[in-house]
């Protein structure tokens, strides 16, 4: 029997086991310290990607404040990393300069690194379970919830630029020195901090997909495509929604810890709603359903923005704005889309037999 | 008279030309989005192209500014009226892409204007009397943020006429209500969909010709105004009224709070009540078509 090979699961991780391999070799080809640095920062990139992947690709909701997540994780890494680098009894400078002159209760957890990156995980995380919780269980969905994304992040990225002597307002923190595991100092020009952000995204990723193929995934793609017939079936909707949102969440804070260990520098652009949404077209382009095609996505489109030169810049940003709305126009399911129509084309063409068992899926899709 | 009286009677004009700036923002988007429940992620930027209209026409062909305010209108809503036909139209039944394909349109919209003007500032001329200031008994108020006011007046009352005193308010209201009956009566839902697209980017373009006086013309100043004019928009849940109301009460409150605190802390108290509000009644104040979106 020929199926469509792009829904084969055996091959599908295979393509991964490739695709990982491929870019964990890295570092064993290049130990150019700038270029590795740069190609982690990517793969910061393709976990929001995978994030958003989750919870919009599986799970029908749109996120277009992602950036909460992220720039929650990324400030309290960084404050972590600025207390590492402070003498007993000292404050960060910038709160001298702002008319502090001891350290506010709300840095005080950070002093201790394991509570500062446990904190770098949670406040996020619970963050979304709590505002998830309060949205979905009023059945709060579609492109409502994204505008009430988009509010609150632009909330927080007032109030981090009002909160001056505490976040150092718009300047942001930027932490004197690299992230201490231990004894084990992290170098984010080092092959070293490549292969830990790998490892995340590998395990980032990996965790997503091995939910989406779980029975609780079963049920979130069960209510993207028709959320009243799953509460019909007798689920609490809101709350799957709220956890596959609350874990999409946690992937982009370990995103944000691992930004700020890279670029060892958080501002408010963190919770910049242009950031926020360019993570939405990194996930559209590369293709919203597929996890790994997403991350695809976010390397292309940011890797591109790098190489395509400072004068061409401008232009690139018109080409990427037309060809986002080309892919939403004409093929929802972005390079994944395109992939899995030739696949499937060519499984068709194998055996006529089969046509209408893919004609099925294919009527399938055009549901969505 | 005390100081802080005169403050708070300061803060409360403040109030309502922040308000009058919030309508005249939403406004477009109210007719957009309560219509046809279009997110249109893209008109902050028809905001913007409203302000450049205006800064070409003076820069070269030197068109007294009144004059320039309708001109905008018409442009914009061409503009608009043409992206609805080649785009819009195909994503009425999916509104998550709609919104994504907008914001899409709102940077090549951004990018188009950087490549053709630059990204340094524009200066909009406006008559010298619009830019003085009035003082009564120590409450002050700039001219030009007068002019909004009462430009705000105008179109909320145009708006209101087309809507309920024209024929094409009648057809905008069924199809509002009903697409299918409405179309089973004869009404040509897509055109309806079509002008009043173009309506509210031609309103859209009223408000940049408005703010491009007001501030710096940049291509990037439509982000500003986007998302203050959703949630103005989704808070007032849709129609006019709703609107109205809901930027007076955002513009007031801003500026109440702002006197208290300070305006960037004000901003997020908004951000937090707005998000609050809109979990415990998602209709909005007043719900256009009684249905949830």
């Amino acid at each position: 029997m020929t199926q469509n090979l792009y829904h084969n699961k055996t091959l599908q991780w295979l393509f991964y086991l490739f695709a990982f391999g491929v870019i964990g070799a890295v570092p064993l080809i290049s130990d150019d310290a700038f270029l590795l640095n740069q190609l982690a920062v990517y793969g910061v990139y393709g976990m929001l990607a995978v994030s958003i992947s989750l919870c919009w690709g599986s799970g029908g909701i749109l996120n277009m404040g992602q950036a909460i997540a992220f720039g929650l994780g990324a400030y309290c890494m960084a404050m972590t990393m600025q207390m590492q680098t402070q003498a007993e009894g000292t404050i960060p400078p910038f709160m001298l300069n702002n008319g502090l002159d001891a350290l506010p209760w709300i840095w005080e957890p950070f002093r201790d690194t394991t509570t500062g990156i446990m904190l770098a995980v949670l406040v996020p995380t619970v963050f979304y379970l709590i505002f998830g919780g309060i949205m979905f269980t009023a059945r709060v969905s579609g492109p409502f919830f994204a505008i009430l994304t988009l509010a609150t992040l632009s909330a927080f990225g007032t109030i981090f630029v009002d909160l001056q002597p505490y976040t150092n307002g718009v300047n942001g923190i930027s932490p004197p020195g690299s992230l201490n595991l231990g004894e084990t100092e992290i170098d984010p020009y080092s092959s070293g901090a490549y292969w830990f952000v790998f490892g995340l995204l590998v395990l980032c990723t990996v965790g997503a997909k091995l939910i989406n193929q779980s029975r609780f995934g079963l049920v979130v793609r069960a209510l993207k495509d028709d959320p009243e017939r799953v509460r019909f079936l007798g689920y609490n909707v809101a709350i799957y929604e709220t956890l596959v949102y609350t874990l999409s969440g946690l992937i982009a804070a370990i995103a944000g810890c691992s930004f700020a260990v890279l670029t060892q520098y958080v501002s408010p652009a963190q919770f910049d709603v242009g950031f926020s949404i360019s993570i939405v077209i990194w996930a559209a382009l590369g293709g919203r359903n597929s996890l790994i095609w997403a991350m695809f996505g976010a390397f292309t489109v940011q890797g591109a923005q790098s190489y395509v030169g400072d004068q061409f810049l401008n232009t690139w940003i018109l080409i990427l704005g037309f060809s986002f709305i080309l892919v939403v126009r004409f093929l929802p399911g972005g390079f994944a889309g395109l992939v899995e129509a030739v696949l499937g084309r060519v499984a068709r063409s194998d055996s006529q037999t089969d046509a209408a068992s893919v004609d099925f899926s294919k009527a399938k899709e055009a549901a969505k | 008279m005390d100081i802080s009286s005169i403050a708070f009677a300061n803060s409360l004009i403040l109030g309502l030309s922040i308000a009058s700036i919030f309508f005249v923002a939403a406004l477009g988007l109210t007719v957009i989005y309560g219509t046809a429940g279009v997110i249109n992620m893209a008109h902050g930027e028809f905001i913007m192209l409203g302000a450049y209209t205006v800064y070409a026409l003076q820069a070269f062909a030197g068109i007294p500014y009144f004059l320039c305010i309708p001109v905008a209108f018409v442009v914009v809503g061409a503009i608009g009226f043409a992206i609805e036909k080649s785009l819009i139209r195909y994503l009425y039944d999916r509104p998550l892409d709609t919104l994504l394909a907008t914001w899409g349109v709102s940077l090549v919209l951004i990018q188009g204007t950087r490549l053709i003007f630059g990204s340094e500032p524009k200066y909009v001329e406006i008559p010298q009397f619009l830019s003085s200031n009035i003082e009564i008994g120590g409450l002050s108020l700039g001219v030009f943020r007068i002019f909004i006011i009462v430009m705000a007046l105008l179109l909320a009352a145009g708006v209101w006429f087309v809507f309920y005193k024209t024929d094409f308010g009648i057809k905008i209201r069924a199809v509002t209500q009903n697409r299918e009956i409405a179309a089973s009566f004869g009404i040509n839902s897509g055109q309806v969909y079509s002008f009043t697209f173009a309506l509210g980017a031609g309103l859209a373009g009223v408000a940049g010709a408005l703010f491009g006086a007001l501030n710096i013309v940049l291509p990037t100043m439509g982000m500003g105004y986007v998302v203050e004019a959703f949630l103005t928009v989704v808070t007032g849940g849709g129609a006019l009224l709703g609107s109205a109301i809901a930027s007076l009460a955002i513009g007031e409150l801003q500026s109440i709070f702002a006197l208290v605190t300070n305006s960037t802390f004000a901003q997020f108290l908004i951000f937090v009540l707005i998000v609050v509000f809109l979990r415990f009644r998602p209709q909005g104040l007043i719900s256009a078509s009684g249905k949830r979106r």
